[in-house]
């Protein structure tokens, strides 16, 4: 454990260092090197330990999903950091904190601690997404930080309960009570942490700030918020469920955060709110393998750490090509965008949509195979909505002239390399069945795409006061279910 | 029991405050007015009956509980930071804008 708590405090430290050293990058490359070299040290994971000791230190457990994650901190990291090299200000210093946060959030085993790390990683992204202080990223920022802040009022509340009743905030001490839901004041206080971590997730209808703050922050944060930082509220829902049995309420979160996030992407024309919409859609995978627990739940880790990687490589390329061409809109984008960032637009397309052997194919069939049949149905059917969604950009993927690979080079080598580890670690893979299903989810995607501008649905609009009522409404709607439930 | 339900009532005032006014100035106070309910709502949990203030003194008593006293303080903090930010904020847009009305700021501009 001393390993994974030295990484951390080393990134924490050097992410406030380089706000005095010069030049502003050097204390990120050297936290992405010290981070390295401690999860070599202890990977491949350590069993829970409590930090400053028993009865008032901080549990610490570096499981698989810490493992995952750590990986995919560094990755992304490391790509934003070659990518933005050259941003002036203290853009890297404040990089480099929000990547040691995630990394300590990646290890926290207490219900507190969960709560501390999610609102530094919270605050340090409300500051990034205003970075470049344009007044539409400055107001996307301020919603963010108005309902998160919502979200995590509810989360201290129900945090309350829960320690008002069993006088522990440790989640091995949670679960070795095993308390079931049955008493009231418990299933209160669990809803509210559920509905707490799904804000910060970004989950549809609790995260609704989601689209914006992401479709409008600068290219390498959207890329990091996208990938990274929603995870970190994943993590949170997926250690609740570790203490308490809350699979059903996830496996219903994911349903409708996966359906919700696409129908709103499905018809999107801005290409960076497109994508948003579709980290809405992608949690819902992640969500559902999550509920359904057992081997469905290292399938939904690996799907989380596919996501990251192809969707800050879509995040990069879609944040280049409007700097490149002045435009945001889809159809106004199509064959204006240089080479290699059109090539790394189709790289994270084809990976998102599933198609073999990059790192979506393999997440899927991760997640796919370890699923009971009811919701291996409603998977392929979010495939095929994504690859109809995604079929959008094909237009998109015909380059014009040169341009710099940047940090899209990293995370694209990395779609590729996972893909290609899925294909030796993942079982029955190699079998013909995957690889037919993903090409005939993807023609399907085509063909549905072909009639998507036949109906065209009038969603409505997201505001802050639809945002802050969703959250409550959605909360109270899963707290009663709870309730009911026992 | 008493301070439990005000604690709550008084997240429950900030909640209807942030949703019901346009100000965005009025949200924040409602918001941060929800927040020092939650708060106050741990404090209240942290109650036991005589309990004296947690300090390791000479004369052992009964104690209020002293992990959510601690854990407040950091809640606080945490607080703290984000109403100074948001007010950063408030301030940008107020000077870019010209306006704090909600409705008006998310109508769209780059």
């Amino acid at each position: 454990m001393s390993f994974a708590v030295g990484g951390v405090i080393a990134y924490l430290v050097l992410g406030m260092a380089g706000f005095l050293v010069r030049p502003r990058w050097l204390c990120g490359v050297l936290a992405l090197v010290v981070g390295t070299t401690t999860l070599a040290l202890w990977a491949p994971g350590f069993p829970e330990e409590v930090l400053g000791g028993a009865p008032w230190g901080i549990p610490m457990v570096g499981d698989t999903m810490a493992f995952w994650f750590w990986m995919l901190t560094l990755v992304i990291h490391g790509a934003v950091l070659w990518h933005e090299r050259a941003r002036p200000g203290p853009f890297h210093p404040l990089l480099t904190l929000l990547c040691g946060t995630c990394l300590g959030t990646a290890l926290s085993w207490d219900l507190f601690n969960l709560y501390v790390v999610l609102e530094l990683a919270a605050l340090l992204s409300f500051l990034l997404v205003g970075y470049e202080a344009r007044p539409r990223a400055v107001w996307a920022a301020l919603q963010y930080l108005i309902l998160a802040t919502v979200g995590m009022t509810l989360y201290l509340v129900g945090l309350g309960l829960v320690y008002g009743k069993l006088g522990t905030l440790s989640l091995t001490a949670i679960a070795s009570l095993s308390p079931g839901l049955s008493d009231p004041t418990l299933a209160i206080g669990v809803g509210l942490l559920l509905g707490g971590a799904a804000v910060k997730s970004g989950l549809f209808l609790y995260g609704l700030w989601l689209p914006q703050a992401h479709g409008y922050a600068p290219t390498g944060v959207s890329a990091v918020l996208s990938g990274l930082v929603v995870k970190m509220g994943v993590v949170a829902l997926a250690r609740i469920g570790a203490a308490f049995p809350v699979g059903p309420s996830l496996v219903a979160l994911g349903i409708v955060t996966g359906f919700g996030g696409l129908a709103y992407a499905l018809w999107e024309p801005d290409i960076k709110l497109f994508l948003a919409y579709h980290t809405v859609s992608q949690l819902g995978y992640v969500l559902l393998g999550l509920g359904i627990g057992g081997p469905a739940r290292y399938g939904a880790v690996l799907y989380a750490v596919a996501h990251g990687l192809f969707k800050g490589l879509l995040f990069l390329a879609a944040g280049e090509g409007i700097e490149a061409t002045g435009e945001r809109e889809i159809r106004r984008l199509a064959g204006r965008m240089p080479g290699p960032v059109a090539l790394g637009l189709a790289m994270g397309s084809w990976a998102i949509a599933g198609i073999p052997p990059l790192a979506g194919f393999v997440a899927k069939e991760a997640l796919g195979g370890a699923v009971p049949p009811p919701f291996s149905v409603i998977l392929t059917a979010l495939s095929l909505g994504t690859a109809a969604s995604f079929s959008r950009l094909l237009p998109l993927f015909r380059g014009k002239g040169k341009g710099a690979w940047g940090g899209m080079g990293a995370l694209a080598l990395g779609v590729l390399g996972f893909g290609l580890w899925g294909l030796a670690a993942v079982p029955k893979i190699l079998h013909p069945a995957p690889w037919i299903q993903a090409g005939a989810v993807a023609g399907a995607g085509y063909l549905f795409h072909l009639g998507l501008h036949r109906l065209r649905p009038n969603w409505p609009r997201i505001t802050l006061d639809r945002g802050t009522t969703a959250i409550l409404v959605g909360t109270a709607v899963l707290t009663l279910g709870l309730l009911l439930a026992r | 029991m008493a301070a439990c339900a005000l604690a709550i009532a008084l997240v429950g005032l900030g909640l209807w405050v942030l949703v019901r006014r346009r100000n965005v100035i009025w949200k924040l106070l409602g918001l941060n007015v929800a927040a020092s309910g939650a708060i106050l709502f741990l404090v209240a949990v942290a109650h036991r009956p005589q309990g004296q203030p947690a300090i390791i003194g000479p004369e052992a008593g009964p104690n209020v509980d002293p992990l959510p006293q601690a854990l407040v303080l950091t809640a606080i903090v945490i607080r703290f930071a984000t109403l100074a930010l948001a007010l950063a904020y408030v301030i940008f847009l107020t000077e870019r804008r010209h306006t704090q009305d909600t409705r008006r700021l998310e109508q769209g501009e780059r």
